[in-house]
């Protein structure tokens, strides 16, 4: 029974990732003043970003085969931070809506993976990642792990993170202190969405090891939930993250066991997500400035 | 009017852009363009029966664009769209199991809207009891909703003769194409007359004024003795009526299967068409209406690209988001 236990809390950790490397990413995105609720399709394009560019390369040129997965991710990372670019851009500069925006993300991403799909691997919709482009799971358990602690520090303790916290807090009076406020969110959202699709590299690379239409199953949103739970805390976004990945662990884990029908397990998660949302947004308390564009006359 | 004519220039622009991103895009994946776009958006048009197809396609998303538009009205990103078209669906598929003769129509509608109402309560009043954001209780939802579409129709409402769909409508409760040999049926016209009531709750009823008011600005509409909560309410159940009714519509009046398949695939992603609508639209009843006419030859004419062309269906979704990204630059800037 501990064995079964046991197991069950190891995946919990390895179904935490892909939330906790998007949340780590939407808050310092969201830190600096710029909601990206496109985080959905960014994980999308970054799962199958680093599959399709693995592939191509690999038919092309030979390299030691340890590489094979370290492109992959940074495919998708480029990926990430040129779609954050984009998203960025709009935000800061262009003054544009910035919901609609990530709303418009989320379905290109849905649809460019589809369309990619069947467009470079000639199927529809389900493609297998090949063993040599697998990426090891505990680099990136480690990785995120490391990432939060490392965001917590620059945000809370350095003088970068004053910067960042004033860019969402008080733009206005971050400007009068000389800070190019849209040059810091620039970068906070292009980060920030990279961070996004690596987590969706993780889900094809490492974690699931296929792409589908339908691989980031919603976790684009419950990171989105998981931002509020941990009241914009890097740290506090290990925790919630570890405890949304437990319910989707939980749902396979009931579903192994036989407890019920998978459609019925597999509704855990958002219904989780839906009830943990509902407990503690009172509490939570978003930046002053978030999603509102900043010029100068 | 020149506030139109500004906006309409603007939509356009954003619509050219968004084919020539899309034919760079084409061309870099190996398809051809020029043979893509002539499929996609001139052979919906040689054809009445294509065109009449396209109208059927745009039925659903005309109705789904209308759930968005009334919640941007109040201030809301109502993405629940998706989930309540699967319960729509959903409760239209129930009445036809229980009932066998034309008693399972009216059922169907009472059923598959009342459900949809019901489905989107949650998030309605998440939002107003406990502020709980709307974009993550809705997405939550339509998960939810998904899981458990495919369950019943795996289940209960299977279809012992057809393993991919659930039951089917008996035959006297369908609503049948009006003109025998093309898709068009009485959802077409149903669809198109909710654009005119929302246009009227919207315009001429104190409900869709304090509605507004509220989604401009809540301080405001408090200060005149509006309640806020009261008007997110009623978009979130206007809303999921228009919703549910799309679902019900894609079961009853749906040639050839008059079922919900297995895997949604004749629901799903109507609730996200239904977003492009609304943003091409301009959150305005008729734009809803122009638009989602608009997106339905699209989706008629990807079929025609995909065989003639050999381009993927899904090119239809990143033309999509590409051009909602346009538009969020441009819309709502007051």
């Amino acid at each position: 029974m501990t064995d079964i236990i046991v197991l069950l809390l190891l995946q919990a950790l390895f179904a935490s990732v892909p939330i906790l490397l998007a949340s780590i990413g939407e808050i310092l995105t969201e830190r600096s003043g710029v909601v990206n609720i496109g985080l959905e399709g960014i994980m999308l394009l970054g799962a199958l970003a680093a599959p399709l560019f693995v592939d191509f390369l690999h038919s092309r040129t030979s390299l030691p085969d340890w590489a094979w997965p370290l492109i992959g991710l940074l495919a998708a990372v480029a990926v990430g931070a040129l779609v954050g670019a984009v998203h960025a851009y709009v935000a800061t500069y262009l003054a544009g809506d910035q919901i609609i925006s990530g709303v418009a993300i989320n379905l290109f991403g849905a649809g460019a993976v589809a369309y990619g799909i069947q467009a470079y691997w000639g199927v529809a919709g389900y493609k297998q990642v090949p063993e040599w482009a697998k990426a090891e799971p505990w680099t990136l358990v480690l990785f995120a792990l490391l990432t939060a602690s490392f965001m917590w520090y620059v945000l809370k303790k350095s003088r970068l993170g004053i910067v960042i916290r004033a860019c969402g807090e008080d733009p206005e009076a971050a400007y009068n202190m000389g800070i190019d406020v849209n040059k810091v969110r620039f970068y906070a959202t292009v980060a920030g969405s990279s961070l996004t699709a690596l987590a969706g590299a993780y889900l094809s690379l490492a974690y699931l090891s296929v792409v589908t239409k339908e691989l980031s199953a919603g976790r684009g949103f419950i990171a989105l939930a998981n931002v509020v739970f941990s009241n914009w805390n890097p740290l506090l976004a290990v925790v919630g993250a570890y405890l949304f990945g437990f319910f989707d662990a939980l749902s396979y884990w009931l579903q192994t066991l036989g407890v019920a029908r998978y459609e019925v397990t597999r509704m855990i998660p958002y219904i989780a997500t839906l009830l943990i949302v509902a407990g503690v947004v009172g509490r939570a308390k978003p930046p002053r400035a978030l999603g509102k564009a900043f010029r100068r006359e | 009017m020149s506030g139109y004519l500004v906006s309409t220039l603007g939509v356009l622009a954003a619509l050219a852009v968004a084919f020539v991103a899309g034919a760079v895009a084409m061309w870099a994946s190996g398809y051809n363009p020029l043979a893509s776009y002539s499929a996609m958006l001139v052979t919906p048009f040689t054809d009445y029966v294509y065109l009449l197809s396209a109208l059927a396609f745009s039925a659903p998303i005309v109705l789904t664009g209308l759930t968005f538009a009334v919640g941007l009205r109040a201030g809301l990103f109502n993405i629940g769209a998706e989930g309540q078209v699967y319960i729509g669906a959903l409760g239209a598929v129930v009445a036809s199991y229980i009932f066998k003769d034309f008693m399972a129509l009216p059922i169907a509608f009472v059923l598959g809207v009342g459900l949809a109402v019901a489905w989107s309560l949650a998030p309605a009043v998440l939002k107003t009891s406990r502020g709980v954001n709307e974009v993550i209780s809705t997405i939550m939802m339509n998960w939810i909703a998904y899981w458990l579409a495919i369950m019943a129709v795996s289940t209960v409402f299977a279809n012992p003769l057809q393993p991919e769909e659930s039951v089917k409508t008996p035959e006297q409760a369908r609503l049948t194409p009006l003109l025998p040999g093309t898709d068009f049926t009485l959802a077409v016209p149903i669809s198109y007359l909710f654009v005119l009531l929302v246009y009227m709750f919207i315009t001429r009823s104190v409900w869709g004024f304090r509605l507004s008011i509220s989604g401009r600005s809540p301080i405001v509409a408090k200060s005149y003795g509006i309640s806020p909560e009261r008007s997110i309410l009623l978009a979130f159940i206007v809303g999921a009526v228009a919703a549910g009714t799309a679902g019900v519509l894609q079961v009853v009046a749906r040639p050839p299967s008059y079922s919900l398949m297995r895997n949604l695939a004749n629901v799903y992603g109507l609730g996200f068409d239904g977003i492009t609508a609304a943003m091409l639209g301009r959150g305005h009843p008729v734009g809803v209406l122009l638009a989602g006419v608009f997106l339905g030859v699209l989706q008629e004419g990807a079929r025609h690209m995909q065989i003639q062309a050999g381009t993927p269906f899904e090119f239809v979704r990143v033309i999509q988001g590409v051009i909602i990204l346009l538009l969020a630059v441009q819309l709502f800037r007051r």
